[in-house]
């Protein structure tokens, strides 16, 4: 679609596999806090300021549905919200999870084709209408903030 | 006479003998410089600060200045643990059950990262020719009552580390020209690729909690590094990771610098004959307002000490300055209302026609 492409690397040393979890658009999600299974989310590329998005677009290597990088600064269209899928009340950090998106309904997945020059190796990431053991997904690396206590208020002491 | 002196002599011999008795085990409290009610987060502020003027690194002539570092070390350990905490006010240092030392290197680079020798915020010349890893940088988005009144927010950091693993790896590959030769006279020459041998790495996952400050009077895009924590390379050291703040908008104050600016609607009574009203601050302490003339729409007070605090010096704080505007009543006036104003008021009738926009 001429979009910024998303692709899967093995290196576990790049700084530009980092993606940051956010709330919907205009729904803004307070620093700290848990995510809710089934909760809407946007899963915002760092370094580029993209968001993971899908639509009607056919995938260059497998003819599922193509999956990019889209918007400016953290906000692009209502085509880069998803749904996270898991077990339980809350996304735990070592739950196996799947990324439903909101609008097409596909499923985030990686079945292993890997494109040539000039991203020799890279394995291209797509959506597809049905779960399988392809579309689950687990938190590795990263910076995970924790809750804070709101500062204290004089009227409280 | 004599002997009276002499009892006081001996109290106070005996005074001297019993504090200098209890002042051998350390006063964690006072190593911090915290009093003994002091809160968590004002604990975490104190080592924090006090850290990095103590460090031994910074103090190369001071000879006791890893005793004073090792000491500040271990007044965190115990004052930052709820229960250590306790049978310490309790029992004192000798009261604390042993094994209780965790590394003091461990509870530094909680604060400022793996190295931790960041002083001036610049990793030391020395590392030009070591490759680095990645730096991350991460935007923080706080609270405007986290800038008046300060913070710390706790972060898991998990990060894929190198360690030695059994076996070679071929590292530093390049591209060589190697030339053969086919026969007499003639050579071909051909690109290589030749590695080195090295000891071999893999990448594991470890995990530690990260402290950042949020400090108070922030501003927006200031950074806080943590040396060490960004991406592992497998070749060299690991990048940073920099926390960059994001000031959040408030639905009450607006930050300009170190003011803040509020707004307040009034009634047309209340603008016309005074009111008091109190204004619920960051902190939750209330700013009190009295009016007892006329309050114009627009009338601004300023209120000094009000702001936010200055980063530099946080005992220098900006103002609150507070804009009144004013509510018309919405209901329609009849004729007799119209008779009773006109007659309480007895304000001239004023229809000054004039350009209202040149130079506003």
């Amino acid at each position: 679609s001429g979009q910024q492409s998303v692709t899967g690397v093995e290196s576990a040393d790049d700084a530009n596999s980092y993606w940051q979890i956010r709330g919907k658009p205009a729904r803004p999600c307070q620093r700290g806090s848990a995510i809710k299974c089934g909760q809407a989310i946007r899963i915002t590329h760092m370094k580029t300021g993209r968001n993971l998005h899908t639509h009607h677009f056919s995938s260059p290597l497998s003819n599922n549905q193509e999956v990019s990088a889209f918007g400016e600064s953290g906000e692009g269209d209502d085509l880069d919200v998803w749904t996270v899928q898991c077990e339980g009340v809350y996304w735990e950090r070592d739950d196996p999870v799947r990324f439903k998106h909101v609008g097409t309904e596909v499923f985030l997945s990686v079945t292993g084709e890997q494109y040539g020059h000039p991203i020799r190796g890279q394995r291209e990431v797509h959506g597809m209408s049905s779960p399988n053991q392809h579309t689950w997904w687990r938190t590795m690396e990263g910076v995970f903030i924790q809750p804070s206590q709101e500062p204290l208020r004089h009227d409280e002491l | 006479m004599a002997k009276k002196a002499m009892n006081i002599c001996n109290v106070c011999c005996l005074l001297l003998y019993i504090t200098t008795a209890v002042l051998a085990s350390r006063d964690f409290y006072k190593i911090l410089g915290v009093s003994k009610t002091a809160s968590i987060r004002d604990i975490k502020k104190a080592y924090r600060k006090l850290a990095l003027q103590l460090h031994p690194d910074r103090n190369p002539d001071d000879p006791k200045a890893q005793d004073k570092f090792a000491d500040l070390g271990a007044a965190y350990e115990v004052l930052s643990d709820e229960e250590k905490r306790k049978q310490y006010d309790t029992y004192g240092e000798d009261g604390l059950k042993e094994g209780h030392h965790s590394s003091h290197n461990d509870i530094f680079s909680s604060f400022f990262g793996d190295f931790g020798f960041m002083f001036g915020g610049n990793r030391q010349q020395q590392d030009r020719n070591i490759p680095r890893g990645n730096d991350i940088v991460l935007d923080l988005e706080v609270t405007l009552e986290e800038v008046y009144s300060g913070n710390f927010v706790e972060v898991v950091r998990n990060k894929p580390v190198a360690k030695e693993a059994p076996g070679k790896r071929k590292c530093n590959c390049r591209q060589e020209m190697k030339t053969t030769q086919l026969g007499p006279g003639r050579f071909q020459m051909t690109q290589e690729m030749v590695c080195d041998e090295c000891p071999n790495v893999k990448l594991v996952n470890e995990e530690r909690t990260l402290e950042v400050e949020i400090e108070q009077g922030v501003r927006d895009e200031m950074e806080y590094p943590f040396i060490g924590e960004g991406e592992p390379h497998i070749d060299g050291e690991p990048g940073d990771l920099r926390f960059r703040i994001k000031v959040l908008k408030h639905p009450v104050f607006e930050r300009r610098g170190d003011d803040l600016y509020t707004n307040v609607t009034i009634s047309l009574v209340e603008a016309l004959v005074g009111f008091e009203m109190d204004i619920v601050h960051l902190d939750g302490h209330k700013v009190h307002i009295v009016r007892d003339k006329i309050t114009k729409p627009g009338a601004r007070m300023w209120k000094k000490g009000e702001g936010l605090p200055n980063f530099d010096n946080i005992n220098i704080r900006g103002s609150l300055i507070i804009t009144f505007d004013v509510e018309f009543p919405q209901t329609q006036l009849d004729d007799q209302q119209k008779d009773g104003i006109q007659s309480i008021l007895k304000q001239e009738s004023v229809q000054k026609v004039y350009n209202g926009l040149q130079g506003y």
